[in-house]
């Protein structure tokens, strides 16, 4: 039973990635969807010069591919980032590490154009993030509810940063900082998958390889330290990863927040809290669920909501049942 | 066999030392008992011992060699810990805490093998609780719960174990539980046992070995029969009490 829900949520983001390939503006049939496929990467069907074809392999091919990695990359942070702080209640978006890595793109788009964006968007990610650990520490444990607050505190003043940022460049870069804090793939390009694939590689890859020490670390410091772990040097490494993951991620679509929340919890729920195997499948689960809140975003209406706006209409009541039902649980130490 | 040389502890930047000079040996196969009221500074002196506070001043050794200075790791092949009360954020089952002593011996960039399920699996034998192999940890009772740290620590397969307060929060028949398969353990593997415990009856018939100590000093160290004498009961604890003698164990009996 548990082997079928497991292998459902694998595969998931294979069916909604081609279900999202023919939902859109312009009907492409399944069947051609299939075809164009397998016409790129096997070279089998030759399909011609279509125009069906531009659509698919330029513009929702690669949007789709793009969704789904960097719903893999927030939601396997935001799994990481639960196991280490013991707290089932954060994720990168209420630590504040998609608002410090936000502030560190809209310098960079604004005034800083000659350095890397994600470089930037991973050192005010990680500023963010140490922040609120700092501030929520007390007498070497972090409880619960301080380590939230913080995060709301740090998360405030970063966005306060970019209000400052926004108000102080040009208007012609205005627009396009705006546009992309909104958090949306309709810029979507094959360029900007190969950047995500540096969050699966320098991310998502060292998270998976660690992460039974999840389970340990998820005990507590004392606990993990007499059972072998160095807490310090391994916190710091999957804090390290887990921010570059969120950083690549929003240096290409903006701010998209709680699809780190859910999606672990959703995974937990189903298949139980095991590391070794909820890691993965939050990976997969986090693309599912982001290619899925994309595509609702471009074909729901006839102009295109951003996506942020999708994933906060589902997170913010999906955060209020966990609070209601975990009580004294969940607010506890 | 522990070794424990002139033990001093205070926290940083306070005055006083909560551990005022503790020395005291620990043998292999036998239960040694640390014994001492409310704030005697017993947690701290565990906490020391178990590596969690490394501040200290003084010297521990295991078989004659200095451990003060080890990796988390190499400590953790040498000391199991059985921590006191446990509440784990997420539900893991049975089997994945147990398999969870075997971190000491999975690299960092790797999961548990076939023969850390093996251990694991052992393990949970070993302590009769097999039949809760795949139950949510959270969800079975603080007996059982401490039974499946025991397993644990075994799993880890060090040749010490500390225990603190193992018998803290359990009714009076899982306390007896607890204890009657700490020492059937000790004794089975040749493990050094070190536990912490507050009351003189429990220690009186479990330990080897008893250690008092109170406000961070050791008061005595010996068999339980010669520490808790009446006179030394009075002291420590400042109640009036009568020895009674029962199948050749001491039972400590408060005068009414």
């Amino acid at each position: 039973m548990k082997g079928i829900k497991a292998l459902t949520i694998l595969i998931s983001p294979f069916i909604i990635g081609w279900i999202a390939l023919f939902l859109g503006a312009y009907g492409v049939s399944p069947l051609m969807v299939l075809k164009i496929l397998l016409n790129e990467t096997l070279h089998v069907f030759d399909v011609g010069d279509i125009p069906e074809k531009a659509i698919i392999v330029d513009i929702r091919l690669p949007r789709v591919l793009l969704a789904g990695i960097v719903g893999a990359c927030l939601s396997g942070a935001g799994v990481t980032l639960q196991g280490i702080f013991r707290n089932p209640l954060v994720d990168p978006f209420i630590l504040g590490i998609s608002a410090g890595a936000a502030f560190g793109c809209a310098i960079t788009i604004g005034f800083l154009s000659f350095l890397p964006i994600q470089f930037m968007a991973f050192i005010f990610g990680i500023t963010a993030v140490a922040l609120a650990y700092t501030v929520a520490r007390t007498q070497g444990e972090v409880s619960r509810l301080p380590l939230i607050l913080s995060g709301v505190i740090v998360s405030a003043f970063f966005t306060a940063l970019v209000s400052i940022v926004k108000f102080l460049v040009d208007p012609h870069k205005l627009q396009s900082i705006v546009y992309w804090l909104m958090g949306s793939f309709s810029l979507a390009d094959w360029k900007g998958v190969k950047v995500s694939l540096l969050g699966v590689v320098f991310g998502l890859i060292p998270i998976f390889l660690m992460r039974w020490r999840l389970n340990v670390m998820s005990l507590g410091e004392e606990e993990a330290k007499a059972l072998g772990v160095n807490v310090s040097r391994d916190r710091l490494l999957f804090i390290g990863f887990s921010t570059f993951a969120v950083a690549i991620a929003t240096s290409l679509c903006g701010i998209i927040g709680w699809v780190g929340l859910m999606v672990p919890h959703l995974v937990r729920m189903l298949i139980g809290p095991d590391h070794k195997t909820l890691v993965p499948l939050s990976f997969a689960g986090g693309a599912s669920f982001m290619i899925a809140a994309d595509t609702i975003s471009r074909t729901i209406t006839s102009f295109e909501i951003p996506v942020g706006i999708i994933t906060a209409l589902t997170g913010a009541p999906f955060f209020i049942y966990l609070m209601k039902r975990g009580g004294k649980e969940a607010w506890g130490k | 066999m522990l070794e424990v040389k002139e033990l001093y502890f205070r926290h940083k930047g306070e005055k006083r030392d909560i551990l005022k000079g503790i020395s005291f040996t620990a043998e292999k196969g036998l239960i040694t008992t640390i014994l001492g009221p409310n704030g005697s500074g017993k947690t701290t002196l565990f906490k020391c011992i178990s590596g969690i506070w490394g501040n200290y001043k003084g010297e521990i050794k295991v078989n004659g060699i200095s451990i003060d200075k080890l990796s988390y790791k190499r400590r953790a092949k040498l000391f199991s810990v059985v921590p006191q009360d446990h509440e784990p954020a997420f539900p893991y089952s049975v089997f994945d805490v147990v398999l969870m002593g075997r971190a000491s011996y999975v690299g960092i960039f790797s999961s548990p093998g076939k023969k850390d399920y093996e251990k694991a699996e052992t393990a949970l034998e070993l302590v009769g609780i097999r039949h809760l192999k795949d139950f949510p940890y959270t969800k079975i009772s603080g007996g059982e719960r401490q039974l499946v740290l025991i397993a644990r620590a075994i799993a880890q397969e060090a040749p010490i174990m500390l225990l603190d307060e193992p018998t803290s929060h359990l009714d009076f028949k899982n306390q007896i539980n607890v204890l009657k398969k700490i020492k059937e353990i000790a004794s089975l593997k040749g493990l050094t046992v070190v536990m912490t415990l507050h009351d003189p009856n429990l220690a009186s018939l479990f330990s080897d070995k008893i250690v008092m100590i109170n406000s961070g000093n050791k008061i005595a160290e010996g068999s339980p029969k010669e520490v808790l004498t009446e006179e030394l009961i009075k002291r420590v604890y400042g109640i009036d009490v009568v020895r009674v003698s029962y199948n050749g164990k001491n039972i400590i009996y408060p005068n009414l």
